[in-house]
């Protein structure tokens, strides 16, 4: 699937359409993204997680664990 | 101390403060005097998007009152501030066309708790659309022009508060962060921005761009008059989901302590390879001056700049979007071009990569957390690495989420919470402001004002004003 056809679907999902200028700004950056993605997945790879820190956060969490080292 | 007015405008809250409280000078002549800059200097500046003029007049009157009679708040008592038009408080736009017209009900939080401290709110401030979009000139909204040479920008998103400093026309203000939005205008205005913890300040009333990243903190011309700033506002709030129920400390507590000893942690392989030599110049030299004032410098693990793009605006532009979905689909056109492509490219970050990003973000806290409990005291980095961008002429493309070079070192803080100050620390050779930003442990902003104001006043950067 091209990228612009994957754009175009996932904004569907939203009930949006866009303009060709719109995709011609948004196929790069989408491109980077998923390139950023696979950074991100390199990151959990190579460091491994803090004990107890294996979760997704939610921000509340976020605020308890920061109070924690208070 | 005598002053003349444009003196007296581009004077510190500490300064002014001690004489409204002798009776010396009332917070009436202050709101006159910014109300008098503002009608010169801010259509040419635009910091300003409402002007509270009969109301800012009738609240100096109440205080002068209050105040000949003994009642003395304290700092911010009688001091003019702008609020960055973000907030609710009287007619509030977001700086953006889709809320031409709105006005609150009622002040949000922060802003009640600093009406409370006394200060005079004397306007709503510019601000990029939604705390994003950048203004141009094709703008609804014009971009605010930097005081220190007005082809320049004020950086954003909070651009009017730090841009009303700059040129006098105020003494301090609220800007809101959610990835540097406080530290990089006041950067780029050559004064001081506070980002407290996450929590520290209430969002209630503050309209949100990400729940997890955003924070509500001040902008101002010192390290100290941050302090008196912040004291104003900080406070839990059970309204706000964020808010973190602490004691809130004297934050000047440490001001005038030294910083023998103090270790400063660099975080150099955020900004190595990608800061300007003109940055970088300006950082190493205050480097070289903290050692000269005892504090040791030490080199702490960073994540890089790469990797901090990879995870910080997929998570800040997947929550703005989230929160804009719906109205994206029927007022598309009333946002700005930027403000759209941005929110278009949040909604496509999957659920897989944000769960992914929340993961890293917690990584990236506990380095620092680790740093901070073990080999350092405060970390110290560029505040951004780039150099103030001329004002924007035309709404640029979406390059710097396309893989374009930007070296923004201040979202690192928005993501692992802890609190971070930007002080100027030189020029660059556009003659426009530098900065460096000092961050610190959880809810200890008093260590992070104790190195900044140390830095400052050896620095002395402080004292230089644009001649406006």
């Amino acid at each position: 699937m091209e990228t612009r056809d994957v754009i175009r679907a996932k904004l569907a999902e939203f009930d949006l359409e866009v303009s060709e200028a719109d995709l011609d700004e948004l196929v790069p950056a989408y491109e980077n993204l998923l390139r950023q993605n696979k950074i991100v997945e390199g990151m959990l790879e190579s460091r491994p997680m803090t004990k107890g820190m294996s979760m997704p956060l939610s921000e509340p969490i976020l605020v308890h664990n920061i109070a924690r080292y208070r | 101390m005598a002053m003349n007015p444009k003196e007296l405008a581009h004077a510190e809250i500490a300064e002014i403060a001690p004489l409204i409280q002798n009776k010396e000078i009332s917070p009436v002549d202050l709101v006159d005097l910014s109300l008098s800059r503002i009608a010169e200097l801010d259509s040419t500046i635009n910091a300003f998007i409402h002007v509270f003029e009969d109301e800012a007049r009738a609240v100096a009157k109440a205080h002068e009152q209050e105040i000949m009679s003994g009642a003395y708040r304290g700092p911010l008592h009688g001091i003019p501030i702008g609020i960055k038009d973000i907030y609710e408080t009287g007619p509030t736009t977001c700086g953006s066309k889709t809320l031409d017209g709105y006005v609150a009900e009622e002040d949000c939080f922060s802003v009640k708790k600093l009406k409370q401290a006394g200060a005079i709110v004397i306007g709503k401030t510019g601000t990029y659309e939604f705390a994003y979009g950048p203004p141009t000139l094709e703008t609804h909204f014009p971009p605010t022009r930097n005081a220190w040479n007005t082809d320049f920008e004020c950086g954003g998103s909070s651009s009017g508060t730090a841009g009303a400093i700059a040129a006098g026309l105020t003494y301090a203000g609220m800007g809101s962060c959610t990835g540097g939005s406080i530290r990089w205008p006041a950067q780029c205005c050559g004064h001081v921005g506070l980002k407290h913890t996450y929590g520290r300040v209430s969002r209630r009333g503050v309209y949100p761009l990400s729940q997890s990243l955003d924070h509500a903190g001040p902008l101002a011309r010192t390290v100290q008059d941050s302090a008196h700033m912040l004291q104003g506002c900080a406070g839990f709030d059970p309204l706000d989901p964020g808010s973190a129920d602490v004691a809130v400390p004297d934050f000047s507590a440490k001001i005038g302590r030294d910083i023998q000893g103090m270790r400063f942690g660099v975080m150099r392989d955020l900004y190595e390879d990608s800061a300007a030599p003109a940055v970088k110049k300006a950082f190493e030299t205050a480097l070289g001056q903290l050692e000269k004032m005892g504090a040791h410098i030490v080199d702490v693990p960073s994540i890089s700049l790469e990797e901090l793009l990879a995870f910080c605006f997929p998570l800040m532009w997947a929550d703005a979007a989230a929160i804009h979905a719906q109205n994206i689909k029927t007022r598309a056109d009333d946002y700005g071009r930027h403000t759209k492509l941005y929110l278009l490219w949040g909604l496509c970050v999957s659920n897989a990569a944000y769960q992914n990003g929340l993961r890293v973000r917690a990584q990236v806290r506990d380095q620092q957390l680790a740093a901070l409990t073990t080999t350092a005291d405060v970390l110290i980095v560029p505040t951004v690495g780039f150099q103030t961008p001329h004002v924007l002429e035309h709404t640029p493309g979406l390059e710097f989420l396309s893989g374009a070079a930007f070296p923004f070192y201040t979202p690192i803080f928005n993501h692992t919470g802890l609190p971070a100050i930007q002080v100027p620390c030189g020029f660059d050779d556009d003659h426009m402001p530098v900065g460096l930003q000092i961050a610190g442990k959880p809810f200890d902003e008093q260590t992070i004002i104790q190195a900044a104001y140390a830095y400052e006043q050896e620095a002395g950067w402080v004292k230089q004003r644009p001649d406006l």
